[in-house]
């Protein structure tokens, strides 16, 4: 490999290559046309065929290829020559790929071999879609031409934003001036300004209220699940994010909440049909005590145990909700259904625009309430334990309260989240306080930015909004989970938006560091 | 002058292991007290137990006349004895002013609901207890440096904050655990005329672990000396020096041997070159 630029171009092929083997092979060749397809809203193909948009998937992916195969040669010698001959090697390579698959594939669909057989999402459909729907070889050639020539499209793409001086000015100079009206004094003016925040204060009260109006049933119920799990992530990250002590099983405080409020007010196994907030309330009560007096064992134990042993309550309370034991009171394995709706002074809201704005309002109550906690000394006292819980007993934080303290609110909150979510799908069964809900909410507060209140809405939204807008990655959602977390712990191990810690002191000058110490 | 701490015949066993063996030690309100001793001879395992992180297995430990040995420490640190660590152990991920925020908690009264509902207590003892960490900044030195967070401070800076901190408590008794552990002739000299500035101007007690001879001698009123968990020595510094015991203790107990040796050679070879 004495040639740099040919071991840039392949290095680029060869990851492009095995990105499109293994994308053939788990079938997101099919899920990626209906994507596109989506974007041009044609979904059941009747402008084109689907082969047509499953090509558009490929020349995007070539444009990757090239443009990153030409990044790499032209960080290395900045010529427009060699950059293309890279991002041509890169298209070649990952396009041999392709001829490859096809060959082998199209052959076997010739010859009638079923490969599901070994390759469950590899259909003969898959096959032919990846094929054009030609013949083998045909189908190759023309992976390998899009391959190639889209690479160089992408070369040339990426020798156009850097090289070329009039564009790449123009980039600079946008970014530089974008730079400076962010801190530029006057944008700060106009920040701090308070009539500015009051306007703006409005604004957003004027869009949360107009929004769920106007955009239908679909996206209420959407951001309704995507504010349920922002509920979920605000309470976790309390114990988990602040507090720093590892709670797996925090469905077990979801389930608690539901359950107590559906047993209020659904008619099955009594008959209570209790006021809907008394219930909420009972709900969340109920589920702040479960904290308190589960705490009180389990939250002498550090680390690694006590995850253990959470972990093992959310099971048992997924458990305990199926066997006969109490049936009459969580109705088995068919769950608590009728569960009632809200009503406001006598007068019942059950469609799902008032159901978004009782979720908007729980959201911002209790991001209040987070946002309050999160700089006051308690909540100073929770991220000293959650660094160093020696030192902190140390400095006179009673670290055992402390962490009761932040279980039993946390608790609450996802009792209150349980409840909503109860109230709204008017039924609670076993299987939504499954092992799954308490993993998505560590998942969301990791991605998002562990212990920042934004980042657990922007979380909330990765995890659960655009797989539910996505419906077609479905399937995927899980493998999408595991690489979306292995590549975040990769290049962003802080999250998309990670903790800043607040200014309390606003000097202009720093004096030296090692000076005087008088 | 009253007695500030008074240690009464304190061991404290790991196993069978005699980390500390019925030590003694009593110091006297607004003095200077020096403990030093080899390596493992159990210093810092003494601080431990005065701090209550480990609770002495006999022996009593009295602050101001009141026991506070078996004591948690963050009641320990409520009644007012605060301490540094011999690793510097800040809370890394805080800026410089929350480190000594934190080290207030025990002077500050709002509780969780007070901060939820953002009371008259939560916000005057708030814009108190920064005006009061601002103030602690400028007298430690790193006034400028208070947004920064810990773990990206210099290391004297670190050292200088970490008692920042523990005077954020208002002490009436300070633990120092090696407070010019990996500090250069400068900073040392510094760090030691602070020391005394901490006990002349603000009128607290210090207990400090050195390794150190000549800041111990310089600004020591009183040195005890500990070797295997024992104290086999207390008094003033110019007692200490020539104490045979703190010798042997320190170099062997052939040190006598030793020093003969010694002399003998160098008066060989002061033959020879002449």
């Amino acid at each position: 490999m004495k040639n740099p630029t040919l071991k840039n171009g392949l290095t680029a092929g060869v990851i492009f290559g095995i990105l499109t083997t293994v994308m053939f092979l788990i079938g997101f060749n099919e899920v990626a046309a209906k994507l596109i397809s989506k974007v041009f809203s044609d979904q059941n193909f009747t402008k084109f065929p689907q082969y047509y948009y499953f090509g558009i998937f490929m020349v995007l992916l070539g444009i990757w290829n090239g443009n990153i195969a030409a990044k790499a040669e032209f960080k290395r010698k900045n010529d427009l020559l060699s950059s293309l001959i890279a991002s041509i090697i890169g298209g070649l390579i990952a396009g041999l790929f392709g001829l490859i698959l096809s060959l082998i594939f199209g052959s076997l669909v010739e010859q009638q071999i079923d490969v599901r057989k070994y390759l469950v999402s590899v259909s003969p459909e898959s096959i032919k879609l990846f094929l054009f729907e030609k013949s083998a070889l045909t189908g190759g050639l023309i992976e390998l031409g899009l391959s190639i020539i889209s690479a160089l499209a992408g070369g040339l793409l990426f020798y156009l934003f850097n090289a070329v001086n009039g564009v790449n000015k123009a980039k600079q100079s946008l970014f530089k001036n974008y730079q400076s009206l962010i801190s530029s004094p006057k944008t700060k003016e106009l920040l701090s300004d308070p009539i500015f925040k009051i306007a703006m204060y409005l604004l957003i009260a004027v869009a949360l209220i107009v929004i769920p109006r106007n955009w239908g049933s679909y996206w209420n119920y959407v951001f309704g699940t995507v504010g349920i799990y922002v509920l979920l992530g605000i309470g976790l990250n309390m114990i988990t994010g602040w507090a720093g002590q590892l709670v797996i099983g925090y469905s077990f405080f979801f389930a608690i909440g539901a359950y107590t409020f559906a047993i209020f007010t659904s008619p099955e196994p009594h008959n209570l049909m209790w006021n809907f907030w008394i219930a909420l309330g009972l709900g969340v009560l109920a589920a702040g005590l479960s904290g308190l007096l589960l705490g009180l064992p389990i939250l002498n134990l550090r680390g690694d145990y006590l995850a253990i042993v959470t972990l093992g309550l959310g099971e048992i309370i997924r458990i305990l909700l199926k066997s006969d034991l109490l049936t009459d009171f969580t109705g088995g394995p068919r769950g608590l259904q009728k569960i009632a709706g809200p009503t406001l002074f006598g007068k019942p809201f059950n469609s799902d625009v008032d159901f978004m704005y009782l979720i908007i309002v729980a959201v911002l109550v209790v991001s209040f309430l987070a946002h309050r906690l999160q700089n006051s000394r308690t909540g100073k006292a929770w991220y000293a334990i959650n660094l160093d819980e020696t030192v902190a007993k140390a400095t006179g934080v009673n670290s055992f309260w402390s962490k009761l303290l932040a279980l039993t609110l946390s608790a609450a909150i996802a009792g209150l989240a349980g409840a909503i979510f109860a109230s709204r799908n008017q039924y609670t069964g076993p299987d939504d306080h499954t092992l799954m809900v308490s993993i998505n909410v560590i998942c969301l507060i990791i991605v998002g930015g562990i212990g920042n209140i934004p980042g657990i809405f922007l979380g909330a939204f990765v995890l659960k909004g655009v797989p539910e807008i996505l419906r077609e990655i479905d399937n995927y959602r899980m493998l999408v989970f595991g690489v979306l977390l292995i590549v975040m712990m990769r290049i962003r191990p802080e999250g998309f938006l990670p903790l800043q810690r607040p200014k309390l002191e606003k000097f202009v000058k720093p004096v030296n560091p090692e000076g005087g110490a008088q | 002058m009253k007695n500030c701490i008074q240690v009464n015949q304190v061991s404290k066993y790991f196993g069978g292991l005699t980390a500390v063996n019925k030590v003694d030690l009593e110091v006297s309100e607004g003095s200077i007290t020096s403990i030093i001793g080899p390596n493992g001879a159990g210093k810092t395992t003494l601080f431990n137990c005065i701090s209550g992180y480990y609770k002495p297995e006999v022996g009593q430990i009295l602050f101001f006349s009141e026991p506070i040995h078996g004591l948690p420490t963050y009641e320990v640190a409520k009644m007012g004895i605060s301490r540094t660590y011999q690793n510097i152990r800040l809370f890394s991920q805080m800026t410089a002013i929350e480190n000594i925020m934190l080290g207030q908690h025990t002077r500050l009264t709002n509780i969780w609901i007070d901060s939820i509902l953002g009371t008259p207590r939560h916000n005057r003892e708030y814009k108190r207890s920064i005006e009061e960490a601002k103030r602690l900044l400028k007298f430690v030195g790193l006034q400028g440096l208070g947004d920064t967070q810990a773990k990206n401070l210099p290391y004297g800076a670190q050292r200088r904050l970490e008692i920042a901190r523990a005077l954020g408590n208002k002490p009436k008794l300070l633990l120092l655990d090696e407070p010019t552990a990996g500090m250069n002739p400068q900073e040392t000299t510094k760090m030691t005329s602070f020391i005394r500035s901490l006990r002349d101007d603000l009128g607290i007690t210090i207990i400090l672990i050195e390794h150190d001879m000549r800041v111990v001698m310089d600004i020591s009123d009183q040195i005890a000396v500990l070797d295997y968990g024992e104290k086999i020595a207390e008094g003033l510094p110019k007692d200490i020096q020539s104490n045979q015991r703190v010798i042997e203790a320190y170099l062997g107990p052939d040190v006598s041997l030793l020093t003969k040796k010694y002399q003998e050679r160098k008066r060989l070879r002061h033959a020879v070159t002449n």
